[in-house]
C-alpha cells in the first residue's frame, strides 16, 4: 500500500487519525488546505469523477465505491471499511417523494442520483427547503389529512424531532438501524446519517491551538476573546448548541454564558459559513461554527490561516446529526425504509465522510483523516430529541437581546 | 385667498364627479369574492393564535423583546417610506418636468431598482461595504482601517429605500403625466412663482399618486424578511421566522397577527392622506417640458447617477463578480443550473399577472365608480396579503391546501393563488387610478346607443384603462418572479424557479452559482418593467 502511506502523512507532517500515533492533542489541525481543496473540487465535480485516491475497500461487485467516495489527502488514506453494503441489501423499485432539508441538500441529491444510477427502477422526486419549513409542512400536512411525503431527510435532527413529537414519524425496524449509536435514533422515530460536531474556527495568526480553552463555558470569560468572537445566532446549528448548553448546565449558567459573550462584544453574522470566514480572514478571532464550514473555507483558500478547535464533554461537542424518518401515512412505508437501509451502507456513508466532511454515523465507519473520530471528540452524553425543545432557548436568546 | 379660489375651481372643473348613486350588486358580488378569497389564509391565522392562552398571548405582547420589533418594525417602515419619498418624488419630477438629457435614460435607469429582490440587494450591500467587503479592500491599503456599519437599523434603511423607492417614482411619473398643464399656466398667470405654483396646484394634484406609491413601500417595508435578516435588524418578520423555524407556530401565528393589525393602521392613515384629494380626476395629456434646469442640470444629473449607481451598479456589480470567482466556495456541487428554471420563472408570473390583473378589475372598477362603504372596504381588503410574510401566507395555504383542497395542493394553481393574494393591490392601484381618469360620462354615452353595461365596459373603458391595467400586470410580473418564501413553501415538486434555484445555491454558500440565475432574474424582470414604462407614454386621453 505504497499510496496508502504517501497520502495518510499530511503535507504538515503529522499523521492523521487513523494511525497508532495520534498526536495527543483533540485539536487537531486540518490536514494540508492543498489537498483539502482538491478534495472538496473533485466533491463537486459529479457523481462520477469518481476518486483517483484510494483503492482500499473498493467493492467487489457493482456499484463501485469510489463512485460514491471523494478524492483527496484524506480520503487516498482511507482504510479498508467493512459494514453492509449496497450488494447485501434488497434492491430499491419505485418511486418516493422525499423532503429535503437545505444547505447540504444539494449534495444529498448527488447520492439519491447515483443510487438511481444503481437501480434503473427507482426514483426519487425531491422537494427542497430549509428543515424547520419542511418539518412546519409535514406537520401542518398531517395536521391536514396527510402529508405529500414519503420520507423526510433533514439536516438537524431537531427538525425531525418536531416531526416526531407531532406524531408524524413511523417507527423504523430495529434491524434497520442497529448499527447506529442509540442517541442518534430515539425511539427509533428517526435515525442519523451524517453527523456534524460543533467546533471553534480560530485565526492561527492571533491563536495558537493551545490558547483555545478545553472548556466552552470559559470563551465567555476569556479576556484574550474579548471582541473577537463571531457567532450566527439567528442559524439553526447555533440554536441547537445554545439548546445544547441549557440542558447540560441549565437556564442560569446558559444565560450568563450569553451574557459574557456579549458584554466581551461579538460579531454576528447570518450563516457559519460566514462565521468561520470571518475567523479564516482575522475579522475574527474564533467563532462558533459546525466543524465543516471551515474546512469549505480552507478548500476555498489553501493558505488561509484558519484551524478548529474542539472542547471537551460540553455543549461546544456537540454532534447534530442529518437524520430520516419516515412520514406518517405513506403507502411506501417498506420503500421508504429500504432506502434507509441504503443511507446507512458502507458506500452512502463514505459519500457523507469523503464529499461533506461529515461524520459518518455507523460506528467503526472512520471520518477522513484530518478529523478527530467521535471518541476523541468527547461528545457530551446528551439526549438529541431534546434539541427539538428550541422554544425556551429563544425566549433566553430574546431575553438576554441575542435575538 | 381669491387666486386659490379660482384655481381650485378651475381643478373641479377639470375633475368629474363619479355616479356613485348607481347601485351594481352584480360588480358588488364579483368584487366581495375577490376580497373574500385574498383575506381567507387569515383564517388559518386566526386559528392557530386561538391557541395561544389569552394570558400567554398578552405575556407575549408586552414582553420587552415584542415591544422593541414593534418599535422596530414601524421605525423601519417609517423611515423606509420617508427615504422613498424623498427620492422618488424630485426624481419623478426631474423626468417628467425638466429639461433633463438623456430623460429616457434616466427614467428606465431608475425604475430599475424595483426588479432587484431586496434578499440579493442586501447581500450585494453587505459584501461590498460589509467590514472585510470589496470596499474595505479596496480603502484597506489606503489606510482606511474601518468602513461605517453597514448593519442594523441604518443599513436596512438604507439597502431597502433604494430597492423600493421605484414604487414612489413611478405612480408619481403617473400621476404627474397625467396632470394637465393648464392649472398650472392659469396659477401663474395669477401671480404665483414657480415654486410656489409647484406647491399649491401641483403638489395636491399628485400627492394620491405620492401616497398611493408610499403605502406600496410602507406595506413592502413591513412585509420584508430578506433585508432586515440579511442587515441583522429586528422587525416583525424576522421574529416570525426565527418562531416558524423553532416550531413555535403559535407564538409565530400571533406575531403576524400584530403585524396584520399594523398594516391595518397603515392603511387607514394612508386613506386619510391620500383619498380626499379627489384622487386622480384631473387630466391632461399637455406635457410641457421646458423647464430648463440651467446650472442645475450638473448638480441635478450627478444625484441621479449616485443614485443609479447605488441602486442598480451595486447590485449587478457584485453579481458579475461572483460571476468571475470560481472555488468551491463559489462554485459548487449538485446544483446544475437549467435554463427552464428561467421559463418557470416567467410562466407562473405571467400567471399570476393575468390571474391578478383580471381579479383586480371589478375591485378597482368598483372602488373607483362608487363611494360605498362596501366598495372601500373590498379594496382595502386586497392590501392585507401585501403586508402578509411570504412564510406566514405559505404555510396558511399548506393547511387550506392539505385541509381542503387537496387537488391542488402543490400544483401551479395555489401557487399562482399565493401569488395573487400576494400582489393583487399593484394591480388593483394601476387599474384605479386608470379607472378614474375615464369620464364616467363616457360609459353613459355608450349605455344610451344600447350597449350593456358589461359591453360599455368592454367597448369603451376597457381600451381606455389598457395601459393602467398593463403597467399593473407588469408590476405583478416583477415582483411575482422575485417572490421567495411563498414560493419555496408551495411550488410544485420538481418545478424549480430561478429563486429556488438561488436560494438552494445561496443556502450551501455557493455565491458563485446564484450570480447566473439572479442576473437572469433581473433581465427578465427588466423586461417587463420596459413595458411597464412604455405604457407611461399612453395615457387615457
Amino acid at each position: 500500500m505504497e499510496r496508502d502511506e504517501r497520502d495518510r502523512i499530511g503535507g504538515d507532517g503529522r499523521i492523521p487519525s487513523d494511525g497508532r500515533q495520534r498526536t495527543a492533542s483533540r485539536r487537531r489541525l486540518l490536514g494540508t488546505g492543498a489537498a483539502l481543496g482538491a478534495a472538496a473540487l473533485a466533491g463537486c465535480l459529479g457523481p462520477f469523477d469518481g476518486g483517483d485516491g484510494g483503492d482500499g475497500g473498493t467493492g467487489t461487485g457493482s456499484p463501485e465505491l469510489d463512485t460514491f467516495r471523494g478524492s483527496g489527502a484524506q480520503v487516498g488514506g482511507r482504510p479498508e471499511l467493512s459494514g453492509v453494503r449496497i450488494d447485501d441489501l434488497p434492491p430499491l423499485e419505485g418511486s418516493l417523494d422525499v423532503y429535503i432539508g437545505g444547505g447540504e441538500g444539494g449534495l444529498y441529491l448527488d447520492l439519491l442520483e447515483i443510487l438511481q444510477d444503481v437501480y434503473p427502477d427507482f426514483g426519487v422526486v425531491p422537494r427542497q427547503a430549509p428543515s424547520a419549513q419542511l418539518a412546519n409542512t409535514i406537520i401542518t400536512e398531517v395536521e391536514g389529512g396527510g402529508s405529500e411525503a414519503d420520507l423526510f431527510w433533514s439536516i438537524d435532527a431537531g427538525s425531525l424531532g418536531a416531526v416526531a413529537d407531532a406524531g408524524a414519524t413511523v417507527q423504523l425496524p430495529a434491524d434497520v438501524v442497529e448499527n447506529v449509536p442509540e442517541n442518534f435514533r430515539p425511539d427509533r422515530q428517526w435515525v442519523g446519517v451524517a453527523g456534524r460536531a460543533r467546533s471553534i474556527p480560530y485565526n492561527t495568526e492571533q491563536f495558537s491551538a493551545d490558547e483555545i480553552p478545553d472548556d466552552v463555558m470559559a470563551l465567555a470569560t476569556d479576556d484574550r476573546f474579548s471582541g473577537g468572537l463571531g457567532w450566527a445566532p439567528t442559524y439553526g446549528a447555533f440554536q441547537a448548541f445554545v439548546t445544547a448548553m441549557r440542558v447540560l448546565e441549565g437556564r442560569e449558567t446558559t444565560k450568563e454564558w450569553l451574557e459574557g459573550i456579549l458584554d466581551g462584544g461579538v460579531t454576528e453574522y447570518a450563516n457559519e459559513f460566514l462565521v468561520s470566514d470571518a475567523a479564516a480572514v482575522g475579522e475574527t478571532g474564533a467563532g462558533f461554527a459546525n466543524h465543516y464550514y471551515a474546512l469549505r473555507v480552507k478548500a476555498a483558500r489553501p493558505s488561509a490561516p484558519v484551524d478548529l478547535a474542539f472542547t471537551r464533554g460540553d455543549a461546544g461537542a456537540l454532534i447534530n446529526a442529518s437524520a430520516v424518518g419516515v412520514v406518517e401515512g405513506t403507502g411506501k412505508r417498506e420503500l421508504a425504509q429500504r432506502l434507509v437501509r441504503h443511507l446507512l451502507t458502507v458506500e452512502a456513508q463514505e459519500f457523507f465522510a469523503t464529499r461533506t466532511f461529515a461524520y459518518p454515523m455507523v460506528e467503526d465507519h472512520p471520518p477522513v483523516g484530518g478529523l478527530p473520530t467521535i471518541d476523541e471528540l468527547e461528545t457530551p452524553d446528551l439526549d438529541l430529541a431534546k434539541l427539538s425543545d428550541v422554544e425556551p432557548t429563544l425566549e433566553l436568546l430574546q431575553e438576554v437581546g441575542v435575538l | 385667498m381669491a387666486t386659490e379660489d379660482r384655481i381650485e375651481r378651475v381643478a373641479e372643473q377639470a375633475a368629474r364627479e363619479s355616479d356613485d348613486d348607481e347601485s351594481r350588486p352584480g360588480l358588488t358580488l364579483v368584487a366581495g369574492a375577490v376580497a373574500a378569497a385574498v383575506v381567507s389564509p387569515v383564517a388559518w391565522l386566526l386559528l392557530r393564535a386561538s391557541e395561544v392562552g389569552l394570558d400567554q398571548a398578552l405575556d407575549l405582547m408586552v414582553r420587552p423583546t415584542a415591544v422593541q420589533v414593534l418599535v422596530n418594525s414601524l421605525l423601519l417602515v417609517v423611515l423606509v417610506t420617508a427615504g422613498s419619498v424623498l427620492l422618488g418624488v424630485p426624481m419623478a419630477v426631474l423626468t417628467v418636468r425638466a429639461d433633463l438629457p438623456f430623460e429616457r435614460f434616466w427614467t428606465v435607469a431608475l425604475a430599475l431598482p424595483l426588479v432587484v429582490p431586496s434578499y440579493i440587494g442586501a447581500f450585494a450591500y453587505v459584501s461590498a461595504f460589509g467590514p472585510r467587503g470589496a470596499l474595505a479592500d479596496v480603502l484597506a491599503p489606503l489606510g482606511v482601517e474601518r468602513l461605517p456599519a453597514i448593519y442594523g437599523l441604518e443599513g436596512t434603511v438604507l439597502v431597502l429605500t433604494l430597492f423600493v423607492y421605484p414604487y414612489v417614482f413611478l405612480t408619481t411619473r403617473a400621476s404627474l403625466l397625467s396632470f394637465d398643464e393648464s392649472l398650472f399656466e392659469a396659477a401663474r398667470t395669477l401671480g404665483h412663482t414657480r415654486r410656489e405654483a409647484f406647491r399649491r396646484v401641483v403638489l395636491p394634484r399628485i400627492l394620491p399618486g405620492i401616497t398611493a406609491g408610499a403605502l406600496l413601500v410602507a406595506l413592502y417595508a413591513l412585509s420584508d424578511f430578506g433585508t432586515p435578516a440579511i442587515m441583522h435588524f429586528d422587525v416583525f418578520t424576522r421574529s416570525i421566522y426565527v418562531e416558524y423555524t423553532n416550531f413555535g407556530r403559535d407564538t409565530a401565528a400571533l406575531l403576524s397577527l400584530q403585524l396584520l393589525a399594523v398594516t391595518a393602521v397603515i392603511l387607514a392613515v394612508e386613506s386619510r392622506v391620500g383619498r380626499d384629494q379627489g384622487d386622480y380626476a384631473s387630466r391632461g395629456s399637455r406635457r410641457v417640458r421646458d423647464r430648463s434646469l440651467g446650472w442645475w442640470t450638473v448638480p441635478a444629473l450627478a444625484a441621479l447617477a449616485l443614485v443609479a449607481v447605488l441602486a442598480l451598479g451595486v447590485p449587478l456589480g457584485v453579481l458579475f463578480m461572483w460571476l468571475g470567482r470560481s472555488g468551491p466556495a463559489y462554485a459548487g456541487g449538485g446544483f446544475a443550473f437549467e435554463w427552464t428554471y428561467g421559463l418557470n420563472s416567467a410562466y407562473v408570473s405571467a400567471a399570476a399577472a393575468l390571474v391578478s390583473t383580471l381579479a383586480a378589475l371589478p375591485v378597482a372598477y368598483l372602488a373607483a365608480r362608487s363611494r360605498s362603504r362596501l366598495a372601500a372596504l373590498f379594496e382595502r381588503a386586497t392590501y392585507v396579503g401585501y403586508a402578509m410574510p411570504g412564510i406566514v401566507l405559505g404555510l396558511a395555504l399548506v393547511y387550506l391546501g392539505a385541509t381542503h383542497v387537496r387537488s391542488v395542493y402543490q400544483t401551479l394553481p395555489l401557487l399562482v393563488f399565493a401569488y395573487v393574494v400576494r400582489f393583487l393591490p399593484q394591480a388593483v392601484g394601476a387599474t384605479r387610478s386608470s379607472v378614474l381618469q375615464v369620464d364616467p360620462r363616457l360609459t353613459d354615452a355608450a349605455r344610451t346607443l344600447g350597449q350593456s353595461s358589461l359591453g360599455a365596459f368592454r367597448r369603451v373603458t376597457l381600451p381606455l384603462i389598457a395601459p393602467g391595467v398593463v403597467a399593473g400586470a407588469a408590476l405583478v410580473f416583477l415582483t411575482t418572479m422575485k417572490e421567495l418564501p411563498a414560493t419555496l413553501l408551495l411550488h410544485p415538486t420538481g418545478f424549480e424557479t430561478l429563486v429556488t434555484y438561488i436560494w438552494g445555491v445561496q443556502e450551501a454558500g455557493y455565491y458563485g452559482q446564484a450570480a447566473l440565475p439572479a442576473l437572469a432574474l433581473v433581465a427578465l424582470s427588466a423586461v417587463s418593467m420596459l413595458l411597464l414604462l412604455t405604457q407611461e407614454g399612453k395615457d387615457v386621453k
